[in-house]
Parts: structure tokens; C-alpha cells; sequence
């Protein structure tokens, strides 16, 4: 096999060129524009059989589209003699005379072209092609580095720069999200810092995970991680005691805003910001305030990051609980997540105007998920900051490895309108492995409210658990992960929707 | 018997004008390109793979076509797609064709 063709392929191509195997890939394998779809979906059919199954071929030498697995295009090109035929799914070239497809660097280098571009038209990225940089340098660094099952690449501990085990344990949180980490391992990021790159956030999350992942195991120094983050984010400069989760936020913040500009979309709507940190983070919150007088329900739908989750008494403590049942403090996260998507009686101080009846009436507010995030991040509100007392709640709330998000879903809001309907329910179910996440993160907070240290747990492939205590790496077990204490709890989502 | 012939025509239009629609928009090649993130991330390409080169081993390269290729291991093939693949493809189709409000 060459990449030269056959002898057919060089006597066509010197009697007629390439224009016709051109004009082919253009229109019916790679049709860039939507004229040429609508082409290439109207007349791909064969023309013997008339249908569009698997596998068909276009003739190169005249105007015939012929199955291959009936022997249409077999049958024409014995009876016209004509020999070369174009696969119209992958572009491939089928010589009769040899009996195989055959390769061609030049009609290859065709199909590249129009590929590229035709992926570029439908917005889609594509498989990575190497370019000649790319390839010396990989024929420059022979030694490929294989992942096995029990390789301890990834893992990597930070040292502790002065009461940092806030950021440390969010980033080897950060570092270990699956879908973050592929997208800088496979360098998606196009800085848009045009010479400022090293004021950057996200060139300097492409830098770390080179580093955690670089197979190295001596424990990494954040230094110029914790610069930066010292000056974008002023609130958290000094050698202080910070709160993880306050990190948490302002680094996604921070990312995010380093983000834009290659998201093509306006500033003035970070709702529909489709950046790396939106994509996998991001998830709408349905918030539906029924009016107690006629029953009207509008509902708005807001962006959120995090969910963050009461575990103290409900305060007040009065009538709505006795309304809603079970007003005690919730002792799983399911239950924080039941309390957190009631329906919440707001009282006779909080009068909303209602849209329907122009009156200010008494109202309940439910808020459910409309949107799953792909990384679901629960903040179990353990700093309780009331009037007069600051404490740390150490209840033990427990928290499954596997999560199911259905019940606390939009579409499975429990109504007394009666709109949730049989449709509504059964949708619900037959979908339910689509809202299954997975636990990989914890991030755990020891000691009071006025200091205290961070650790976390992390998940190595599929269920290695590690402890992270700063520069210590240890191995842990997954019951020592469900039975920690837990303050930030990360899951994934096992089932991805694609874009 | 007539019914059930009815029926056949009826599905295979339904299929043309599916299949229609998808390539119009384009959204059949964004499928395509889940389909092989999804298979690359399963691992089938590579089980695959590691399989195709037995068999042009076995043959020889020079005695074996990509059509004794494909029929040698289209029926492996078939059987290791993951059904939670197919299920998410499924379920993007569907989602598609919800979306379509002129079929």
C-alpha cells in the first residue's frame, strides 16, 4: 500500500486532473454551505435502488451515485467501464480494476481541506491535527507516557505558603475534574492577554495542570498561582485564613472573566457565556413564586455556580414549617436538597405584587433545577454567621458516591396546580439516568470557626480516593470519603449531552 | 397484510425525511463526531484497532482488501458499542427531531 494510488488513479488524473473528485468532496461529502446540504440530502440517494442506505459511491468519471452493498456501483462500473468511484461518507476513492480502495496523497490532501473548513462552517472542532511543529516535536520526545490503571499520575501535593490550604484544596479539586482537565491537557485555551498572558488566570491553570500531570512527585509551589490570584482578586490577598468556598467562587469568577473573548459573545450577557468554566459549571436555578390569592406562577430562571445548602433550623421556626412537615435540621444531603427545593411559604412581611390579580399578596417560592450543571458543586453551609454568634455546625451529613438529581429537577416539580401531568412524570423517569452524577471531590474543613486547617479527597480514575493535605498525598478509602465530615462536595455527571 | 405493507412504506419514508433532515442541517455530522469522541473515550476505537491489525496480520497486508477488513470485524464492532452510547445518541435524536417543528 502507497499513498501514490494505482496505476488507474494516475492515468485518470493526468487525462482529467482532480477537479472532479474536487467538486465530489465539495458538494456531497463536505458540503460547507447550507445550499450544498440541502443538496447533498435531496440527491444522495442511488440512483438504481433509490435508496440512501449504507455505503454509497459516487462514479468519478460520470454523473452516477450507486450502493455498494447491492452492487449498484459494482454492476456500473463494469457495464461503463468506468473503474475509480468515490466513497461519499469518507471520501475514499475504490478502484475496480485493483479491487480495493486506494490511497492518494493529493485527493487526501483535498479531503483535508475541505474537512477542515467544513468543520469550521458547523461549528464543530474536529480531530487534532498535528502541525509541522507539532510533529518534529514529537519525533523529537519519542517516550510516549501510558496511563495504566494504577499510575499515580495527576497526583501531586502543594506546598502550604502561609494559611493556602484554602486554595490548595480547591485546586486539586480543580485539577481533577475531568472535563477541565481535558480541556487543558488538549490546550484549548487562546489567550486573548495579548502580551499580558502571565496576568492571565487561565494561562496559568494551563501551566499547573502541565505540572500535576507532568509526572513529577515532588509537591508543586503555587507561588505565582496565589500572585495572581492576590492581584485580581484584592478580598483575598494576605496571609490570612480565607474560606475555601469564597475561593472557590472567585477563581470560576476570575476564569471565567479571563475566559472571554474567544466566546464571541457579549460581556453584557454572561447568562449565555459559553466559556470552558459555563460550560461545565453552570447550571439554572427555576424559581416559580405562586401567588396565594389567584394561584398566578411566574417563574424566572437564574445562572448558578454553586448550591449552597442550610443545615441549621430553618429560621423563624414557625408556621411554614408546620405547613411544609419536617422543619428539623436535614441529616443527609438528600435532605438538605428536599429543603432546599420546597416550596417556602413567604410570610405576611414579604408581600410580592403579583403579575396577574395587580395586588400585593402572600406567596410561595419553590426553587428547583432547570438546567444541570455537568459539575454539580454543594457548599454545606457549616459557618452559621447570626446575629450575635458566629459558630461552625460539625453535624455529620451524610452524602452518597452516586447522586440522582431527578427528583430535584423542574420537570419533576410536585404542584398543586395539578400541571405535572403523566407525560411529565414518565419523561422524567426514562430519563432519569441522564441527572446521575458522581462524587470526586471533597473538600473537608477541620477545627472552628476561627481557624482551622483544609484537606480534601480526590478521585483517581474510576475509584482510587487520595487525601490531600497540602503536600501530603495519601491513599484513602472510599468510606473514609463518605464518613468525612464534608464542607464542598463535588460531583459529575456520569451522562454527558453534547452541545 | 396490506396494513403491515403500509406500515413498511410509512417507516421508510419517516427514515428518508429523518435522515434528510439531519444531513441539511448538519446535525448528522455533529453526531458522527460524538459518536467517535464517545467511542474514542470508551476505548472501542482502540480495542478495535489493536483487532484490525491481528487480522491484517494474520492475512498479510499485502492479500487483504478493506472489504475483507470490514466484514471481519463489523460484527466485533457492532457488539462492543457501549449501550450507553447508543442510548445518548438516541436520546440526542430524539431531542433533535422534538426540535424540528416541520417534519
Amino acid at each position: 500500500m502507497s499513498f501514490s494510488g494505482c496505476q488507474h488513479l494516475q492515468a485518470f488524473k493526468a487525462a482529467h486532473g482532480t477537479q472532479s473528485y474536487r467538486i465530489i468532496h465539495k458538494y456531497f461529502i463536505a458540503a460547507l454551505s447550507t445550499e450544498a446540504r440541502l443538496r447533498k440530502a435531496r440527491s444522495c440517494v442511488c440512483h438504481t435502488c433509490k435508496t440512501t442506505t449504507v455505503r454509497l459511491h459516487s462514479c468519478l468519471h460520470c454523473v452516477y451515485f450507486g450502493c455498494y452493498g447491492a452492487n449498484h456501483i459494482q454492476e456500473h462500473a463494469a457495464s461503463k467501464n468506468h473503474t475509480l468511484a468515490v466513497d461519499l461518507v469518507f471520501g475514499a476513492v475504490y478502484c475496480f480494476a485493483c479491487g480495493d480502495y486506494i490511497y492518494d496523497g493529493e485527493l487526501e490532501g483535498i479531503a483535508g481541506e475541505n474537512g477542515k473548513s467544513f468543520e469550521d462552517s458547523i461549528g464543530l472542532d474536529g480531530c487534532w491535527v498535528p502541525t509541522d511543529v507539532e510533529l518534529q516535536l514529537l519525533h523529537q520526545n519519542p517516550k510516549r507516557r501510558k496511563i495504566s490503571d494504577n499510575s499515580t499520575i495527576g497526583l501531586r501535593g502543594l506546598i502550604n505558603l502561609g494559611n493556602t490550604c484554602f486554595m490548595n484544596c480547591i485546586v486539586q479539586a480543580l485539577t481533577h475534574t475531568p472535563l477541565l482537565r481535558d480541556y487543558f491537557l488538549s490546550d484549548k485555551h487562546n489567550c486573548q492577554m495579548i502580551n499580558e498572558s502571565e496576568r492571565c488566570l487561565v494561562c496559568e491553570m494551563c501551566r499547573l495542570f502541565q505540572e500535576f500531570y507532568s509526572g513529577v512527585r515532588t509537591p508543586h509551589i503555587p507561588y505565582r498561582l496565589l500572585h495572581l490570584v492576590w492581584t485580581h482578586a484584592r478580598h483575598l490577598a494576605g496571609y490570612e485564613q480565607q474560606d475555601a468556598h469564597e475561593f472557590l467562587i472567585a477563581a470560576l469568577d476570575l476564569l471565567h472573566r479571563h475566559c472571554k473573548g474567544n466566546n464571541g459573545l457579549s460581556s453584557s450577557n454572561p447568562h449565555h457565556c459559553n466559556c470552558i468554566i459555563d460550560q461545565i459549571f453552570t447550571g439554572g436555578l427555576q424559581s416559580d413564586v405562586t401567588c396565594k390569592e389567584c394561584n398566578n406562577v411566574s417563574t424566572t430562571i437564574d445562572p448558578f455556580w454553586d448550591i449552597s445548602l442550610d443545615l441549621g433550623p430553618p429560621p423563624g421556626g414557625d408556621a411554614r414549617n408546620s405547613l411544609y412537615g419536617n422543619g428539623d435540621e436535614p441529616s443527609s444531603l438528600m435532605e438538605c436538597l428536599r429543603r432546599f427545593t420546597r416550596p417556602e411559604h413567604l410570610g405576611s412581611s414579604a408581600k410580592i405584587k403579583c403579575g396577574k390579580c395587580h395586588s400585593y399578596q402572600e406567596s410561595t417560592k419553590q426553587l428547583t433545577m432547570k438546567k444541570l450543571p455537568v459539575v454539580a458543586c454543594f457548599h454545606l453551609k457549616r459557618f452559621e454567621h447570626s446575629t450575635g454568634y458566629h459558630k461552625k455546625i460539625s453535624t455529620f451529613i451524610p452524602f452518597p458516591e452516586e447522586l440522582d438529581m431527578t427528583p430535584f429537577m423542574s420537570s419533576s416539580r410536585s404542584h398543586n396546580n395539578g400541571y405535572q401531568t403523566q407525560v411529565v412524570q414518565e419523561a422524567a423517569s426514562s430519563l432519569s439516568s441522564q441527572n446521575k452524577y458522581s462524587l470526586f471531590a471533597v473538600v473537608n474543613h477541620l477545627g472552628t470557626i476561627e481557624s482551622g486547617h483544609y484537606t480534601n479527597y480526590i478521585r483517581l480514575h474510576k475509584n482510587q480516593w487520595y487525601k490531600c493535605d497540602d503536600h501530603m498525598i495519601t491513599k484513602a478509602s472510599l468510606d473514609s470519603v463518605l464518613r468525612s465530615e464534608g464542607y464542598l462536595l463535588f460531583y459529575h455527571k456520569q451522562i454527558l449531552e453534547y452541545e | 397484510m396490506a396494513d403491515l405493507q403500509e406500515r413498511r412504506l410509512k417507516d421508510a419514508q419517516m427514515r428518508a425525511s429523518i435522515s434528510q433532515k439531519l444531513v441539511e442541517t448538519g446535525e448528522r455530522e455533529r453526531l458522527k463526531e460524538l459518536l467517535r469522541t464517545r467511542l474514542i473515550e470508551c476505548g472501542w476505537r482502540d480495542q478495535l484497532k489493536a483487532y484490525c491489525k491481528d487480522v491484517v496480520k494474520q492475512k498479510g497486508l499485502e492479500h487483504i482488501t478493506v472489504d475483507d477488513l470490514v466484514a471481519e470485524i463489523t460484527p466485533r464492532g457492532r457488539a462492543m458499542v457501549p449501550d450507553n452510547v447508543k442510548k445518548e445518541l438516541l436520546h440526542r435524536i430524539r431531542t433533535f427531531l422534538a426540535q424540528q417543528s416541520n417534519m
